[in-house]
Order: C-alpha cells, then sequence, then structure tokens
C-alpha cells in the first residue's frame, strides 16, 4: 500500500510540476518587431508530415522550410523557436496569435489572405494528379470523368477542384465522388489499396511521392491553374512579414534559395517577388 | 522502419501513458470530489457540477484541447502544450470519473451510514471509514475502464504539437509513405499499455479484497 502511494504521489508531483513550467501567465498577442527584439525570440510553427516541405526524419525536422528557417537563423539577431504542429492547428494558431509566423508551405487563397498576410512565395505550385501505376483506364483529363478522387480537406487542393470540373465540363465528362482525408498520407494509402481512382495534390509533393515509390504510383497532368506557396503572419502585422521577406528576397537573389528548391523539388522556380490570390 | 523509427514510437508512448496517468492523477479526485457535492446535494452546487459534467462529456477531446490551447489565451492564460494536453484529458476523465463515483455512492446502502451514525462516528470518520472503502472498489473496475479509454482518446491531444505513439506513427508514414508499418507497430504498443493497466487493476483488487 505504501509503495503505492508513494508512486501515485510522484506521478502526481509530476503532472503538477508540468502544469508549472507549461504555464505562462501572459496574454499570447502575436509580437510586434519591437516585442520581439525585448524578449530575444520570435516562435515560428511547421508542420511535420509534409514533405518535401517539412517532415520528420530520424526525429528531427528537416525539409524545405526547415533549411530555409536554418538560414535565416543565421541572419537575424535573435533566437528563432520551431514549434512542430499538425496541420490543423497550425493556421488557427498564427491567426489567433500564438505563434508569431507559419514556416509552413501554405498555398496563397483569397480565404486565406482574409487572417492572414503572406510572405514573398517559397515555391509556385500547380495541382496535378496522380494515379496507381499501371491503371489504363485513366490517360488523361477526360478519364477522370465519374472517377473517384482523393484529397486533402481544408486544403488549397481541395477549394481548387471546381477548376478540375470545368475542365472535365468542357470533354463532356462529370466530376465523381470526392473523398476527403485529415492528411495526404492516408490518401495515398487509399489510392494503393485501389479505394480511390486518383489523389490530386501540388507537383511539388506528386513528384517527391512518385520518386519514391515509383512502381506503386504515376503522375498525371495538371488539373489546376498555378497558385503560389508561401509562410504567413496574422493579418495586420506587416512589421514581422517585413522581416521575412527581406531574409526571402535576399536568399532569393544570393542564389541559396534556388540551391535549396533544387535540393528538394529537384527545379527551381521563376517567381514574382510578391503574389496575391489568384 | 528503421531502430530511430521505433525509437519515436516508444518515445510517444511514453508521453502517452504520462498524458493519460497524469490526467488519471488528477480526475480521480476530482471526479470524487464532485460526485461528493452531488451525492450531499449542495444547495446550488450541485446543479452547477451537473451541469459541468453534462457540458464536459458532451466536448469531443479535440474541441476541448483546440479551445483550452487557442482561446483560452484571449483570456491571459496561456498553456504551454503538455499542461494544455494534461489540462484537456484532466478535465474531460474528470467528468467521467465523476459520473462512475456518484454510481458507486449511490450504490452505497443506506443502513451502513445509519450504523455508522448510530456509533456515534463524525462526518470526517464515517467518510473514511465506511463510505470511501466500499466504494472505491465498487468504482475500481469501471475507473480503470476509464483509464483505457483515456489512452486511446490520448491521440486528440496531437493537435497541440504533442507526439503521442499515433502522431509518431503519422510521421514515419509521411516520411516513407508507407503508413502501414507504423501502424501495427503502434496498435502493438497500445495493447500492451492497456494490458498493463487491466494487469495492475488485477493487483490492486486482490489487495483490497
Amino acid at each position: 500500500m505504501n509503495t503505492n502511494r508513494r508512486t501515485l504521489l510522484a506521478t502526481g508531483a509530476l503532472a503538477t510540476g508540468a502544469f508549472l513550467t507549461g504555464a505562462r501567465l501572459t496574454p499570447a498577442q502575436a509580437a510586434t518587431m519591437a516585442e520581439i527584439k525585448t524578449r530575444g525570440f520570435m516562435v515560428v510553427a511547421t508542420e511535420d508530415d509534409f514533405k518535401p516541405f517539412e517532415f520528420i526524419k530520424d526525429g528531427k525536422p528537416t525539409g524545405y522550410d526547415t533549411e530555409l528557417l536554418e538560414l535565416m537563423r543565421k541572419s537575424v539577431p535573435f533566437e528563432i523557436k520551431q514549434e512542430t504542429i499538425p496541420w490543423t492547428g497550425l493556421l488557427p494558431g498564427v491567426g489567433s496569435g500564438k505563434y508569431d509566423a507559419a514556416v509552413t508551405a501554405a498555398l496563397i487563397t483569397k480565404e486565406r489572405e482574409a487572417f492572414l498576410e503572406f510572405c514573398s512565395p517559397i515555391a509556385e505550385s500547380t495541382d496535378y494528379y496522380v494515379k496507381k501505376k499501371g491503371n489504363t483506364a485513366i490517360t488523361g483529363i477526360k478519364d477522370l470523368a465519374g472517377k473517384k478522387c482523393g484529397v486533402q480537406a481544408g486544403s488549397a487542393m481541395l477549394s481548387a477542384l471546381p477548376e478540375l470540373e470545368e475542365m472535365l465540363k468542357a470533354t463532356g465528362g462529370k466530376m465523381g465522388e470526392v473523398v476527403q482525408y485529415v492528411s495526404y498520407p492516408e490518401a495515398y494509402q487509399d489510392l494503393a489499396i485501389g479505394r480511390t481512382d486518383y489523389v490530386v495534390n501540388t507537383q511539388i509533393n506528386l513528384q517527391s511521392l512518385v520518386q519514391d515509390k515509383p512502381g506503386v504510383f504515376e503522375l498525371g497532368q495538371a488539373v489546376s491553374k498555378k497558385i503560389y506557396i508561401a509562410w504567413a503572419v496574422k493579418k495586420g502585422n506587416t512589421e514581422v512579414r517585413d522581416l521575412l521577406d527581406t531574409f526571402l528576397i535576399g536568399a532569393r537573389k544570393s542564389g541559396e534559395m534556388a540551391k535549396l528548391q533544387q535540393k528538394w523539388f529537384g527545379l527551381t522556380f521563376n517567381m514574382p517577388e510578391h503574389a496575391t490570390a489568384g | 522502419m528503421s531502430a530511430a523509427d521505433y525509437l519515436a514510437l516508444l518515445q510517444g508512448a511514453g508521453f502517452t501513458v504520462m498524458f493519460s496517468v497524469a490526467a488519471m492523477v488528477i480526475g480521480i479526485p476530482a471526479g470524487l470530489g464532485l460526485a461528493l457535492v452531488r451525492w450531499a446535494r449542495v444547495p446550488v452546487l450541485a446543479p452547477g457540477v451537473a451541469l459541468l459534467v453534462s457540458v464536459l462529456r458532451a466536448a469531443p477531446a479535440v474541441t476541448l484541447a483546440l479551445l483550452i490551447f487557442f482561446a483560452l489565451p484571449r483570456t491571459g492564460l496561456s498553456l504551454g502544450p503538455i499542461a494544455a494536453g494534461i489540462a484537456t484529458l484532466a478535465l474531460s476523465t474528470t467528468a467521467f470519473n465523476c459520473e462512475i463515483w456518484r454510481a458507486a455512492l449511490l450504490a452505497l446502502p443506506r443502513d451502513q451510514l445509519d450504523a455508522a451514525l448510530a456509533m456515534g462516528m463524525s462526518r470526517g470518520l464515517r467518510f473514511r471509514r465506511i463510505v470511501l472503502p466500499q466504494v472505491a472498489r465498487a468504482a475500481l473496475p469501471a475507473l480503470v475502464n476509464e483509464l483505457t479509454l483515456l489512452v486511446k482518446v490520448s491521440p486528440a491531444i496531437a493537435v497541440l504539437g504533442v507526439v503521442d505513439i499515433t502522431r509518431a506513427a503519422v510521421r514515419i508514414g509521411a516520411q516513407s509513405y508507407e503508413p502501414l508499418p507504423p501502424f501495427m507497430a503502434a496498435l502493438v504498443i497500445y495493447s500492451l499499455i492497456v494490458f498493463l493497466f487491466v494487469r495492475m487493476q488485477r493487483v490492486v483488487e486482490r489487495r483490497f479484497a
């Protein structure tokens, strides 16, 4: 009985300790430049399952965005704390001021511009479809008519699907059922099993997928117009956005960004310095 | 899957157990406290507890976690991911534990209390000697059951950036584009954890009896 009680007490103390160290009695507001300088650090949020932009390899965050962030650390006089958080909570976290910036692959869309300031684009994206290798029923866009489509819920790819619908209408076809997933790994798995006929995602992500699993998946064609991918800060926080922009445009001019693009995507982009939703 | 992947899953298991046990350590006494308030029909407080329990039981863990992590800072209380995760699970399980304790209290025969009163026992002594030992024994299986449910609800707090078993599996799957092996490994780890908790219940039950 005694030992039981002691372990219980120890666990309780541990829990209380975690509570106290975790709690900060300060209002969480997206910090202005002056605040970041006084407190000496900036907090950014990145994702953990969006290869090749951000993912975890052997327990450490890596990918295009993480390496860009490494570069930025060298160019600013304060510390940058990186929090890794799933997509679901990421943009709301920046919108509510919990994090100072979203250092992630956010597609610039109209809906997001309402509550975020987007930085200078870090990549450009066109949505493609991917199919199961050897699926001869799909050889081009028109074959997608009536087929089952997999896409991420709440994603820019989902809101761009009407463009594919238009393309299908032009060929006399109709959009089939759309299945929404919390994240892409599940969507790819279902495609491999045969529960869906094709998955729509950005060209960059699908290229990485097809490169890693050439025996399972096959890249199709473009199903949307070109859109841009950028980091973002809370609406109105232009000071911090300008700081990020200075770094991003600098990295672009020095050629370091192109080097990272080549490393992670196998191609480089010729993008405008500032972009808004189409 | 590499050795580092298995290590990541085991680390996730550590977090899952830590969060579940911490939530339970807070939730068991807190639930008992709330149940006693209702059992004793304390005016004003008792209906308040009933309302609180109804709201907490209805709130999905993910919603509760997002609320605590992202909405609470507006009131000036900003919790870190670990504290917010424990708070989420503790609040949620407190509501369920309250109902478990209440059921055990309601099942306690009235004549036990009358007999204790006839012996001249004070309120505190009555609770410690007569009420608690009996309701604890009656509530134990249901409490352990709640703990195993808690282990399986805990992936919800991954939205806060906490890496539990499930999130570790998601990360490995996202990196390798093969989600099946890490999820199979995760299933085995969850089974082991739940098996251990149930074994502990047996041991405690035997001591009590």
